[in-house]
């Protein structure tokens, strides 16, 4: 008790003291506020010139410093805003308006191991902040960076299919075999899983071989930097983010009613009975769709130690029935100054996202042809059928092949996933010296994904009436640990700056797998939860693969006059999945820059603010090989000997001791310039890309060597990718109450297969078509050509009788009505021997562009996006035309004796033959996003005791200018293989039966504490 | 203080240094090194071969419908159907016909896992006495591989070894027809010496299968007093070998009576399962009537259908002609004949379909016919029986031996009727005529018309407007044998040139 009194006292005597001085000087009181919003900036640091004495504003932007003289200056400064000095005088009240800094050039960007100067870079580099990337609510953060960067692609592996994998691909296909997905670093930790966009600080996409070489032998895809946010010194902030969206497809075809398809199929096959029902399977298969996020977080820290924790839910109910997506995710980012010299700091997350799907995109992976797709089952199965027939089971189509009604197949199957992420990464930094700092960090991964799968017995297609219902359930659980050692070194020669940096760097990851299946279960009931209730087993499978990967990497950046910059750097990478005598890759890189704004000459233009001139030259590697590719191994085979399936093995590949990892050479040339104070700043850059050491199927290794990877995998292949990309922001008006910004961004990129073989124009065919379309080919790899050309019959228009038109022929059988093609071989019919390239699907250019509006509390976004050029291959119209299925109201035109001015054959029984008349103009401009938001004037915030509130609603995808007549020219189908492995190089611009996309319209409510 | 943060530092950053030589140690994979450690390793590797032949590219649907519709007894059904099987039924085939590739090379994956079994007995420290009758079955395989192959396609690669040099393998030349006869002898009279006289299946080779084999392979060749000699062999030793005729012919079609028969020499086995194409048995699919519910395994496709005339010039007594066609099918629970096939499914054909595949398949892993539990016979007694019956007419013209033979194949197939009745006092030519005509019924569906065909040269006459599918312009004399897949011809140029005609 009396050891308390004795130290409040002496807290007493000290504020006694401390006032008594105070009195002594002139206090300043006064408010800080945004100059375009007007509303209070909290955590603006104040400090007289040339003192250690500061303070910084309150949350509503209020601050007390006190002065020694009236000729103190008090410098405000807040990151983003321009730093503004005021003379104190005789003021005592000093109220400041500080606007943001538009120029950006002093922003520091995140490059591997380190972070530079925006206008230090010499690479190609593309920020994009948390602004944009919650401009509108999206499941996945590489969703969001669609449109925003030059140079970045990013699409939907299913359309809108909640919790579909989002594939992001920059600058190109590089590779055919191997992933072209760039590698994604999230706080240091590579080949991290992307947090959730609320908590995502910044994101820098690397580009060109000087910024991404660092990465060596994972680097030739693009990196995606992410840095999720830190807490910041002062008052603990809560922060409260709310949205909630509905969704609709954006189109629906429109299909023949019961009535029309029933006189269509009895033109066909005259004998064909009307079903009793008339049925829109889109309308009982498509909902509206809802989505809804709430995240909470809290940050905040003292001198010594800040800390963000935040916790976000989301949950969708797609537009499709029974398809569903839910997800918590947490996240905490510690950092402690433990001393002057040490700081050490964690990050952590985790997550669990729970998908339930229905199959859609005919992947095959649930029906043998991929019956069992429930978009494409949407337009194949006839209307003239309900869901049950007269006996009260599942209704199977009346015409084409037997597949099971879509609304069963959606409402009765069960598909679940169950993904459990968690992450974390301490890391320690030291600075041994002033200029000599040491960083360690050390971080462990780990995912684990289940996926349940049940076909009831009354499923006919998929689970087969006497099969009595199919489960499968499977397992992946991968885990990755991490660490890297690096030390940085600065210091100054002369007029020049010299960082250098060397470092280690160790990785592992695992990834073990099984799976287990019956058939023949007793009961419906039991989903996939009771493997021991089926009559049948399925062959289980196991398996473990691991791989490591341990570095050495080194850059060295000289900046000398902050006129002439260079960086180079190094990476060595020993891989345990490369070949015996390959082990060990080396990358190395070079770049120059030049700020020419920074010379005599052009100091005085006033108009130019900035111009800087980049080149670099690099090699960067795609790993490419998966654990164990390159050694000779014996493969498990299905076989029965008197009835049982016995143990049994066939020779699956040789040893290629030689095998390694592509390499990507490329060039890269751009220019930075800014006007007017930077309210015009453009970014060109052109770049050229070699990718060699392709690992490709040698498709020349004969097949009579009887492997069962019929091709062994070579080093062989070539391909090439030249690009120019376009940034340009301006800020077109800033006034107090109003300002406008326009960003603008449009890439293009001309892809080409160099090699394929070293057999002379061996050509690799490709089928991308559902497996019931029963087609060999639908796409081509040929040397000199797009990686993908659409493969087919050169469609002529429909044959009117007569004398067939010059070069032309019809398909053996044909008549007047059907459809002509040229005859290329010139037999008089047509074969396979007819078929060419009839298509490119790589666009002209895609481009993005998003106008940001503020007048007074009110804020718009209008965002575009879109691509010119570039074929898409309807696979749906093939299905619609062929005869054996519903189809759309076309048909109804078709070619008839009596109705001979028409582009489309008669209604017939066809081949589903791929030609040129299915191939469109896939073009398109969409309206991506457009969203108005409200920010609540700051005195009434105040009174509600909070920071900040706005309010915001928005639209996505409200509407599309596309000349396609598919449902979606953004088509994201990848045939059998799905988007996540190399099928995704080489099927670009297919369409059918994806998942639809979601034209949307969502309110969201931000508010800060 | 500064100390105990250096250490910490230390300690942290040291955790992973550890140095790793990058080896990689795969688990639960297999590798050749090691593998071969006993004679059941040479089993393992020999069952391969076995799944080879179980997948769709082999007998699950490709070679087998390819030489099916090559046959005049089997047409194409639903027009629909992909045109690169149209292309066999009509002898258009294109050099790059899509079907031939996969079975090419299906079929030399089953003679890799030939030759690496054994190679691979060679590992395995046992005596030939105990390694021998296992890796006999290798070379049995290897012979029935090649064989297929050289009917197919004339003139071939050769591999007798595993490929460890691809250079020198990637450039080979063709082998000889002859030649390649002359190794799959050699072949069939190691695995003849070595195999025992039974095995605990017909779906494994015994001496028999060597036996019968050498036996087709010389009636093929036209080597008729030693074909004759095979078969003979194989009929003396009917008990030794455990062979005799299926008293009931739908037994040797229904998957539930098959594994008890005796009739069988060498069958191709499925078991109702599957991983992916391989196990996998299309054929009640292919050849099952579109939306048919007869059999509850949901229709077939109506592929491959026979001709009306095939149907029609059957004569109804005959037995056989019940069990190989479905001249109705149940629609909408209704019975209906052949003729209202296609009121129920546009893709359907209105004539009878082959029953053979699609009346008993056992329990089937997979719907719509994908898959069953049938044994196909590769050999069966009775060709044994016919093959004697046709070599020995070749070398004693209307041997009464020879009539004896055909006469229990006919004995067998009136199931206790009177028809078909006994043949006696035929001419050489007439008997020649008669055992072609016994082998197109008695096999009929069993993938052996188009052989006998190519073997015999009467293609220009069953393939004329007479024949039993009319008229097939397309075919010539080149069309005894297909092309070499030209993508094959491009990797190895040393193989050209391509079979004349293509």
């Amino acid at each position: 008790m009396l050891k308390k009194n004795a130290i409040k006292n002496l807290i007493l005597s000290f504020f006694l003291i401390a006032s008594a001085s105070v009195f002594a000087q002139q206090k300043v009181t006064g408010k800080v506020t945004d100059g375009s919003s007007g509303g209070g900036i909290p955590q603006v640091n104040i400090q007289i010139k040339g003192s250690s004495v500061g303070t910084a504003t309150d949350f509503d932007g209020n601050y007390t410093i006190t002065t020694k003289s009236a000729s103190d200056v008090l410098v405000f400064s807040y990151l983003g805003f321009k730093t503004k000095e005021i003379t104190v005088g005789n003021k005592s009240v000093i109220n400041v308006k500080l606007m943001e800094d538009a120029s950006s050039l002093d922003e520091v960007v995140v490059v591997g191991y380190g972070s530079r100067k925006k206008s230090d870079v010499t690479g190609a580099v593309s920020s994009v902040k948390s602004e944009e990337l919650n401009a509108f609510p999206v499941l996945d953060a590489a969703q969001a960076l669609q449109g925003r960067a030059a140079g970045v692609v990013v699409q939907s592996n299913n359309g809108g299919q909640p919790g579909a994998p989002i594939n992001i691909q920059i600058r190109g296909n590089t590779s055919i075999g191997a992933t072209s997905s760039p590698l994604i670093v999230v706080d240091g930790f590579v080949g991290a899983t992307f947090p959730q966009p609320n908590d995502i600080a910044s994101m820098e996409i690397l580009k060109d071989a000087s910024a991404t070489a660092i990465y060596g032998s994972r680097g030739s895809n693009g990196v995606v930097l992410v840095t999720t946010k830190k807490g910041r010194k002062g008052k603990i902030t809560m922060e409260f983010n709310t949205n909630y969206s509905i969704q609709n497809t954006i189109n629906e075809l429109d299909l023949l009613d019961a009535n029309q398809f029933a006189t269509y199929q009895q033109t066909i096959n005259p004998s064909y009975a009307q079903g009793p029902a008339n049925t829109d399977w889109q309308d009982l298969l498509y909902r509206t769709g809802t989505t809804e996020n709430h995240q909470f977080s809290f940050s905040g820290g003292t001198d010594k130690l800040n800390f963000y924790a935040s916790t976000n839910y989301f949950k969708q109910d797609g537009v499709l029935i029974n398809s569903a997506f839910e997800r918590f995710t947490f996240l905490a980012n510690v950092d402690a100054q433990v001393s002057d010299k040490l700081k050490l700091g964690m990050n952590l997350f985790g997550s669990r996202g729970a998908e339930d799907g229905v199959p859609t995109q005919s992947t095959g992976a649930t029906a043998n042809g991929g019956g069992d797709d429930v978009v494409s089952g949407s337009f194949r199965f006839s209307p003239d059928l309900g869901i049950l027939d007269a006996n009260g089971l599942n209704t199977i189509n009346s015409v084409g092949d037997d597949i099971d009604n879509p609304f069963a197949v959606a409402t009765e199957g069960v598909n679940e996933t169950k993904r459990d992420d968690f992450r974390a990464n301490l890391y320690a930094n030291y600075d041994i010296l002033e200029n000599l700092t040491f960083k360690t960090t050390f971080g462990f991964s780990s995912i684990n994904e289940t996926e349940g799968l049940f076909r009831p017995s009354s499923l006919i297609t998929t689970a087969g009436g006497n099969v009595g219902g199919r489960a499968l359930i499977g397992n992946l659980r991968r885990s990755n640990i991490i660490s890297e050692n690096y030390l940085t070194y600065t210091t100054e020669i002369s007029k020049g700056k010299l960082t250098l940096l060397a470092g280690y760097s160790y990785q592992k990851d695992v990834a073990e797998r099984f799976s287990a299946g019956a058939q023949g279960f007793s009961s419906n009931s039991f989903s996939y939860r009771n493997l021991a209730g089926g009559a049948v087993q399925l062959i289980p499978t196991s398996s473990l693969v691991e791989s490591e990967i341990q570095s050495q990497f080194g850059r060295l950046n000289y900046d000398f006059d902050d006129k002439y910059l260079f960086t180079a750097t190094i990476r060595r990478d020993g891989a345990s999945n490369f070949a015996a005598n390959e082990k060990i890759a080396i990358f190395p890189s070079f770049a120059f820059g030049w700020k020419a704004s920074n010379e005599k000459f052009l100091e005085n233009i006033e108009s130019i603010s900035n111009l800087k001139f980049r080149a670099s030259y690099g090699a960067t590697g795609n790993q490419g090989i998966s654990p164990f590719q390159s050694l000779a191994s014996f493969q498990n085979i299905y076989a029965v000997a008197n009835g049982n399936t016995v143990g049994a093995v066939t020779p699956l590949q040789s040893a290629n001791p030689n095998l390694k990892w592509e390499t990507s050479f490329q060039t890269n040339i751009g220019v930075d310039l800014g006007l007017f104070n930077s309210a015009v700043s453009l970014s060109l850059d052109y770049y050229n890309i070699d990718t060699e050491d392709l690992i490709l199927s040698d498709s020349g290794q004969p097949q009579y060597f009887g492997f069962l990877r019929a091709a062994s995998l070579r080093n062989i292949g070539e391909v090439n990718n030249e690009g120019f990309e376009v940034n340009l922001n301006t800020r077109n008006i800033s006034k107090e109450n109003f300002s406008w910004t326009t960003d603008f961004n449009l890439s293009l990129n001309r892809n080409k297969v160099v090699k394929l073989s070293d057999t002379e124009n061996l050509d690799i065919f490709l089928d991308a078509s559902p497996g019931y379309f029963n087609i060999d080919r639908t796409h081509i790899l040929r040397e000199g050509e797009v990686l993908g050309a659409f493969w087919g019959l050169d469609y002529q228009g429909v044959y009117q009788g007569g004398a067939l038109p010059a070069g032309t022929a019809l398909l053996p059988g044909g008549e007047a009505g059907d459809q002509l093609f040229s005859d290329v071989d010139g037999s008089g019919d047509i074969s396979p021997a007819d078929q060419q390239i009839i298509g490119d699907p790589t666009p002209d250019f895609t481009f993005g562009i998003t106008n940001n509006f503020r007048y007074k509390n009110f804020d718009l976004n209008i965002f575009f996006q879109g691509a010119q050029g570039g074929d898409i291959m309807n696979l749906t119209a093939v299905q619609l035309f062929n005869g054996d299925s519903n189809a759309t109201t076309e048909i109804l035109n078709s070619w008839t004796p009596t109705n001979t001015d028409t582009n489309i054959p008669r209604a017939k029984l066809r081949g589903k033959e791929i030609s040129s008349r299915f191939v469109e103009d896939g073009s398109y401009i969409r309206l991506k996003n457009i969203a108005l938001g409200y920010t609540l004037p700051s005195d009434i915030v105040s009174k509600l005791k909070m920071q900040n509130v706005r309010l915001a609603v928005s639209a996505q995808n409200l509407f599309t200018i596309t000349n396609y007549s598919g449902l979606d020219p953004e088509v994201s189908y990848f045939g059998a293989g799905g988007g996540n492995n190399s099928a995704a190089n080489t099927t670009n611009g297919f369409d059918f039966g994806n998942y639809p996309a979601l034209r949307a319209i969502n309110v969201s409510v931000n508010i800060k504490f | 203080m500064k100390t105990t943060y250096k250490l910490l530092l230390f300690a942290i950053g040291l955790t992973m240094v550890a140095c790793s030589d990058l080896e990689e140690q795969p688990v639960g994979l297999l590798a050749p090194e090691g593998f071969f450690q006993s004679t059941k390793d040479i089993q393992t590797a020999v069952n391969g071969t076995f799944g080879h032949m179980q997948h769709e590219d082999f007998w699950g649907r490709k070679m087998s419908l390819t030489i099916m519709l090559r046959s005049d007894m089997v047409d194409i059904g639903d027009p629909t159907t992909s045109a690169r099987r149209i292309q066999h039924n009509d002898f258009e085939v294109p050099g790059d016909n899509g079907m031939i590739p996969d079975f090419w090379r299906r079929t030399y994956q089953m003679i890799a896992a030939a030759n690496q079994a054994i190679e691979g007995a060679a590992l395995v420290d046992a005596p030939d006495s105990q390694k021998n009758p296992i890796v006999a079955q290798a070379y049995f395989v290897r012979a029935f591989a090649y064989f297929h192959l050289v009917r197919q396609f004339g003139d071939i690669p050769y591999l007798d070894g595993t490929v460890t040099d691809a250079a020198a393998a990637g450039s080979i030349s063709k082998t000889s027809a002859a030649d390649v006869y002359t190794n799959i002898i050699a072949d069939l009279e190691f695995a003849k010496q070595w195999l025992p006289n039974k095995q605990s299946s017909r779906t494994i080779p015994a001496k028999s299968a060597a036996h019968s084999y050498l036996a087709l392979v010389y009636l093929t060749n036209g080597e008729f007093q030693k074909a004759y000699n095979e078969a003979k062999g194989v009929i003396d030793n009917e008990s030794t070998y455990g062979l005799g005729l299926e008293q009931d012919f739908q037994n040797l079609f229904n998957a539930n009576t098959i594994d008890a028969s005796v009739e069988p020499i060498f069958s191709i086995d499925f078991n109702g399962f599957r991983d992916g194409d391989s196990g996998q048995d299309y054929q009640p699919a292919l050849t099952g009537i579109r939306s048919d519910e007869q059999y509850g395994i949901g229709g077939g496709w109506s592929v491959a259908v026979p001709s009306l005339n095939v149907f029609n010039t059957w004569d109804d007594r005959d037995y056989r002609k019940a069990v190989s066609f479905d001249a109705t099918g149940v629609f909408e629970g209704n019975v209906e004949p052949f003729t209202n096939y296609r009121n129920f499914n546009s893709r359907a054909v209105n004539r009878p379909h082959i029953a053979k595949y699609t009346r008993f398949t056992g329990t089937t892993a997979n719907n719509n016919g994908r898959g069953s539990q049938h044994n196909y016979s590769m050999m069966r007694y009775a060709e044994v029986l016919l093959i004697a019956a046709e070599a020995l007419n070749e070398v004693q013209g209307g041997s009464a031996e020879a009539l004896s033979y055909i006469n229990r194949v006919r004995g067998r197939a009136r199931n206790g009727s009177a028809f078909p009745a006994n043949l006696s006092g035929l001419s050489q030519n007439d008997l020649r005529t008669a055992v072609l005509e016994e082998r197109r019924l008695e096999l009929a569906f069993e993938f052996k018309r188009w052989y006998d065909i190519a073997r015999r040269r009467i293609g220009n006459q069953v393939f004329s407007a007479t024949g039993l599918e009319g008229a097939k312009p397309g075919f010539d004399d080149n069309d005894y044998l297909m092309p070499l897949p030209p993508d094959e011809l491009a990797r190895n140029p040393n193989l050209l040139p391509q079979n004349p005609g293509y």
